[in-house]
This record gives C-alpha cells, sequence and structure tokens, in this order.
C-alpha cells in the first residue's frame, strides 16, 4: 500500500483548497468523497449577495477543481470513509473501496442536518432542507408540486429560494411545531431575533427598513404581537411566525400538512386547525458538525452553542490535539463556504509546513490564518452571531490541552 | 405526481443534454439520464417510495440526500443497503426496494418448527425414512 | 395523533424516550441501549442532536463537552463481502 502524505476526507470547499496547497507544496495527496461529485455541499449553493452577484456553487467548486487539476490532484468520489485506524506512525484510511496509508489526514467532513422532527416527518415526500437544495440545484429534479417548508432561519431561508428560482411552488415557510426536540426552531422570539439579523437581506424595502429597528427587543415582540395573519411576504410567500405545522398527513407519502396557529412563546392555539394540501415538506433544524471520524481518531471535544454542537478542539493552524490529525470546514463550527474554503487554505499550508519543513510556508500559513478572520468578518450574513465567541473558546481549549 | 426536470433555470443556465439511462425498478422500466443518481432518476419518473422500514413496513424515501441517514437504502444488481442518493444509475441497472422483514421474535412465524432436540431428532428419522 | 418518531431508523418515539428516562432515569447510554435510539442503521447521524435534548431537558444538565454517544468505527454499515475485499480492485 503507498502511503501520501495526506489523505483528506472530503471534496467541499475545505477538502479542495486544502488539497490545492498540498499539492504546490509537492505533497502527495489522495482526496476522498462519498458523494459521487466533487464540491461538497458547495456545489448546490446559489444565492444573491448584497452587491447583486450570484454565488453559484457550480462555478465556485469548477474554480476549485481547475486549480486542483493543474496540480494532478487525485479525488475519489463515491468513497465512504468508515474507519481512521491509528498505527505507530501513520494512519489507514478505511473505506468501501479499500485502504489509504497516509501521514496525516485531514478530517473536512463538513456538517449533518438537526432533525425537527414533526408528526409524519417519515413518510416520503419529507426531506431536509440540504436535500431539496441537492436535488434541486445538482440533480435539477424537481422536489414536487407544491410544497411548504418547517422551520425558519437563515438555511432555510436561502434554500427556499433556490426552489422558487427553480420555478417550484413553495406555499410558504412556518414553524415545527413545539416539543423538547424543536424548542429553538418552534419558540417565535427566538426565530425572530435570528431573522432580523439577515433582514438586511430581504428584497423589500420594507424588512430591510424595519430591520433597522427590530433589534431592540421591544421592537420585536410588537412585531411578534401583531404578527400579520397571512405572515410577512418575502419574494411573495408568505413566512409564518405565528403558525406552525402540527402533523404531516398521508397514507403512502405526504399529502397535506396540519398548520396551527401559536402564541408568540410557540404554544399552539387550539381550535386553529387548517389542513394545507402539499405533495413535499422541507425540515430546517440547522446544522451540526459532522465529527464522527474525529472522535473514532481520539481527538477530545468541546461543546459551543455558536458552532453548532461538539467541535474537535483544534487550533487557529487547523491541528488538533492529535498529531498528523487536521481538520477544516463546517467540521469546525458551522459557518459559510467561503471560511471553509479559507480554513482549507490553512490546513493546507499547516500540513506542508509539518511535512516539508519549509520555513518559507510561515507568512503565507499566518496570511492564510488572517485571511479567514477576515473572510468571517466580511460575512453579509452569519448563521450565528456569537461566531467569535465560539472561535475564541476553542482556540483556548487548544492551548489547554497543549 | 407530474414530475419535472429543471430545465431552464434563471441563474444555472438550460440542463446540458444528456445520455438517457434505462434501469430497472421493481421490475418495472424507467428511463433517467447519465447523471442522476437512483434516487434523482426514480423521483423525476414519480417514485418517491425507496423502502418500507424493516420492521413495521413504513414507507420511506430520501431524507437527506446525501448518504447519511441511509434511509434512501435499495438493492442494486443483487447488492444490499447501496444508497440510491449516492449511486449513478447505469443501462440496465436492476433496483429493488427494500421490503418489509419477517420477526424471528414473533410467535406466528413459528408454525411447525420443532421446540425439543428430541423432536427435532424424530423429525430428521422421518425424513430419512421417507426418503428410502 | 400520530407518535412522534425521534430516531427514525428504530421507529423510537419522543414518548419511548421521555417514558424510559423517567423510569430509569438513566443516562444517554443507557437510553440508547434500552430504547436503540441512536442505534440504528444511520449510526445516530440523523437523531443524535435530538436525543441528546431529550436527555439535557430530563436531565437538567448543560451539555457537556465530551459526546454522550460514544462513537464506535465502522461509521458506515460494512458488508462481509466490503471486509472479506472481494469487492476491491486491488
Amino acid at each position: 500500500m503507498q502511503k501520501n502524505d495526506v489523505v483528506i476526507i472530503g471534496a467541499g470547499p475545505a477538502g479542495l483548497s486544502a488539497a490545492i496547497q498540498c499539492r504546490e507544496n509537492g505533497l502527495s495527496v489522495t482526496v476522498l468523497d462519498e458523494f459521487p461529485k466533487p464540491g461538497g455541499r458547495l456545489l448546490g449553493q446559489l444565492h444573491e449577495e448584497p452587491s447583486g452577484e450570484w454565488w453559484n456553487g457550480i462555478k465556485e467548486t469548477n474554480s476549485l477543481l481547475e486549480k486542483a487539476e493543474k496540480n494532478n490532484t487525485t479525488i475519489k468520489c463515491g468513497v465512504s470513509v468508515h474507519h481512521v485506524e491509528t498505527l505507530e506512525n501513520h494512519f489507514v484510511v478505511h473505506t468501501n473501496k479499500g485502504y489509504f496509508a497516509a501521514d496525516n489526514v485531514l478530517i473536512a467532513t463538513g456538517a449533518a442536518e438537526s432533525a425537527a422532527p414533526i408528526p409524519g416527518w417519515t413518510l416520503p415526500g419529507v426531506m431536509s432542507i440540504g436535500a431539496a437544495q441537492v436535488m434541486t440545484n445538482v440533480h435539477r429534479v424537481s422536489v414536487g408540486e407544491k410544497g411548504i417548508v418547517a422551520g425558519v432561519n437563515v438555511l432555510s431561508a436561502a434554500i427556499t429560494r433556490e426552489l422558487q428560482l427553480a420555478g417550484i411552488d413553495v406555499v410558504g415557510m412556518a414553524l415545527p411545531s413545539r416539543n423538547i426536540v424543536s424548542e429553538d426552531q418552534a419558540n417565535p422570539r427566538e426565530v425572530m431575533e435570528r431573522m432580523v439579523r439577515i433582514a438586511h437581506l430581504a428584497p423589500s424595502k420594507f424588512i430591510q427598513f424595519g430591520s433597522k429597528f427590530a433589534t431592540f427587543k421591544f421592537v420585536q415582540n410588537l412585531a411578534l404581537q401583531f404578527f400579520p395573519k397571512g405572515g410577512i411576504k418575502m419574494w411573495d410567500m408568505p413566512i409564518h411566525l405565528r403558525k406552525a405545522i402540527k402533523e404531516i398527513n398521508g397514507t403512502d407519502k405526504v399529502e397535506s400538512v396540519t398548520m396551527v396557529d401559536v402564541t408568540m412563546d410557540g404554544d399552539i392555539i387550539r381550535g386553529t386547525e387548517e389542513t394545507i394540501s402539499v405533495d413535499f415538506v422541507c425540515i430546517a433544524g440547522g446544522l451540526y458538525p459532522l465529527a464522527e471520524l474525529a472522535a473514532v481518531v481520539g481527538c477530545p471535544f468541546q461543546y459551543s452553542e455558536e458552532l453548532g454542537g461538539h467541535v474537535p478542539i483544534h487550533s487557529e493552524a487547523m491541528e488538533t490535539p492529535i498529531e498528523g490529525i487536521f481538520v477544516a470546514g463546517n467540521i469546525t463550527g458551522i459557518e459559510s463556504a467561503k471560511v471553509a474554503r479559507e480554513q482549507g487554505t490553512v490546513a493546507g499550508l499547516s500540513i506542508a509546513k509539518k511535512v516539508t519543513g519549509n520555513k518559507e510556508i510561515d507568512s503565507k500559513l499566518q496570511d492564510a490564518i488572517t485571511n479567514v478572520k477576515a473572510t468571517r468578518n466580511a460575512a453579509t450574513i452569519q448563521f450565528h452571531p456569537r461566531i467569535d465567541e465560539g472561535r475564541a473558546k476553542i482556540s483556548q481549549a487548544f492551548n489547554e490541552i497543549s | 405526481m407530474t414530475t419535472k426536470r429543471i430545465v431552464n433555470h434563471p441563474v444555472l443556465g438550460e440542463l446540458d443534454k444528456q445520455e438517457k439511462v434505462t434501469f430497472q425498478f421493481d421490475g418495472n422500466t424507467y428511463e433517467g439520464y447519465e447523471n442522476d443518481t437512483i434516487a434523482s432518476a426514480l423521483l423525476a419518473n414519480g417514485i418517491r417510495t425507496l423502502r418500507k422500514h424493516e420492521e413495521t413496513g413504513n414507507p420511506r424515501g430520501i431524507y437527506c440526500n446525501i448518504g447519511h441517514c441511509y434511509e434512501c437504502r435499495v438493492t442494486v444488481d443483487g447488492a444490499s443497503n447501496i444508497r440510491a442518493c449516492l449511486t449513478p444509475i447505469k443501462a440496465n441497472m436492476v433496483v429493488e426496494s427494500g421490503k418489509v422483514q419477517p420477526s424471528p421474535l414473533d410467535p406466528s412465524n413459528e408454525g411447525e418448527l420443532p421446540k425439543t432436540y428430541a423432536e427435532f431428532k424424530r423429525r430428521e428419522e422421518q425424513q430419512k425414512n421417507a426418503k428410502k | 395523533m400520530r407518535d412522534l418518531i425521534i430516531c427514525r431508523c428504530e421507529e423510537v418515539s419522543l414518548k419511548d424516550l421521555e417514558e424510559t428516562a423517567k423510569k430509569y432515569n438513566c443516562s444517554a447510554r443507557e437510553l440508547k441501549l434500552r430504547t436503540r435510539a441512536g442505534m440504528g442503521f444511520c449510526g445516530g447521524r440523523t437523531c443524535r442532536p435530538a436525543v441528546d435534548k431529550v436527555l439535557t431537558h430530563m436531565t437538567k444538565e448543560d451539555p457537556t463537552n465530551a459526546i454522550p454517544l460514544k462513537v464506535q468505527p465502522p461509521v458506515r454499515p460494512l458488508s462481509l463481502t466490503d471486509l472479506g475485499g472481494a469487492s476491491n480492485d486491488d
């Protein structure tokens, strides 16, 4: 078995950017990904920036792939990693297509979706919001004739817009009905607070104007109290913060949903049930870092609500306390593809520095670390307002261990 | 359900011309495009149910569509538990949906099984004698 | 109204989890062992955050840094054929 300088698990923006840096420094690299195409979840992204330009995931991915191809980077798709074995002085990555030995492993496996369960959510026709994005923008297949989105947050709003762009009839967005699991997605106050932070991106001048004041809690409360029955329209589609989806109905597949009015705290107002015919439902419960392989390899974790859950402890240079194991992208905390890309660059340079010992890489590495912070600060939308706090927590945890 | 492919997209442009691929699902023949996954090809043909829950028989289809949840697992050319959402279709591929499995602990399955070793030996003898 | 399924793979409902957690006053690991939540085909990828939330709610404890449910390889289901190497090219 030939040994690579590094095996990169995940061919998303983080993994590809890291591979580019490693190859540029002459390292032997193999990138693995279980999806049939490279690009990770960046591939399906599509949204309009405030500048008016389109962030086109396919174009961005192709740009990364071009750079990777220039350096003859080995990218193997359709490969599922089920184990990373630690031997005395190197690792063996176990996959369904064989074993890959490496001195270093970059785990860039991204995130998974948190479920916001609703009774009836196992019916065919109910899918995660991410599933709808992939089906629409990557496979170019319509997810259904008429549907509804359960869960109002930054990610679901962006993807709902993508569904509309593709000509799919989305009747609206509403909250999932409240239960122990869906609490933060089902509470109008919390949702309102989060949506206010992206309202400046809304095309409607009215919402943009309102959002300037809505950072004040009392304004948010007023807005919730007098929230229009028909929802607030964004892109001609109602967004309901005072209605929830109580149940998804159907025998063999989705046929309808039962909507119900809720109080400002998300409690169901009895007697307000109404049935809406739909053939698909998208559930949006948020993202969490998919760090199974980091756990398998013995990496310690830090819980950070700001970053989306349990995060493998790592330094600003993307090293973990386990020698030879690096992380980059959403596995380090939920942010944007742009940040993942910059983190990948950091990780790639970190690994190159370790393997070659080349001192000239130092300044490039420092620049890349600065770039990550700059990219974060320039973000027009943030999944979580206190990302910086979360990042600081992780850095501190890393310093405490070393 | 009338199904659609998103042929014209205002930003992503027109769908590239692709080769058509014929495959089978539960004995029926369907058409897809060469870059379809089994899941996307079936959805484009109006099929959402990919399996029945092994124990309860409840219908299941794609949930995450990126290989995490395994809800879309199907049998492909005899190999079981293949994720439909990650597997590109190939010409003449034979795909089968997952069915309900019999419960090993279900008393109604016991039927005529011997309950003691003595009974088992007696039946074995009977069968041997019947063959002579 | 239908049961609220939390673990899709094993069809464990919220009621199952709540009743078990109450009856046995248990840790995440014990809840998993008793109900099979998180032990199905997907390895807990879909329901893990939900099961964690149910437990946090019941025990009223803040999430700790350590992952409540241990992650064991293989993190993807394997067939005996895969293990035997019969499907590999080299």
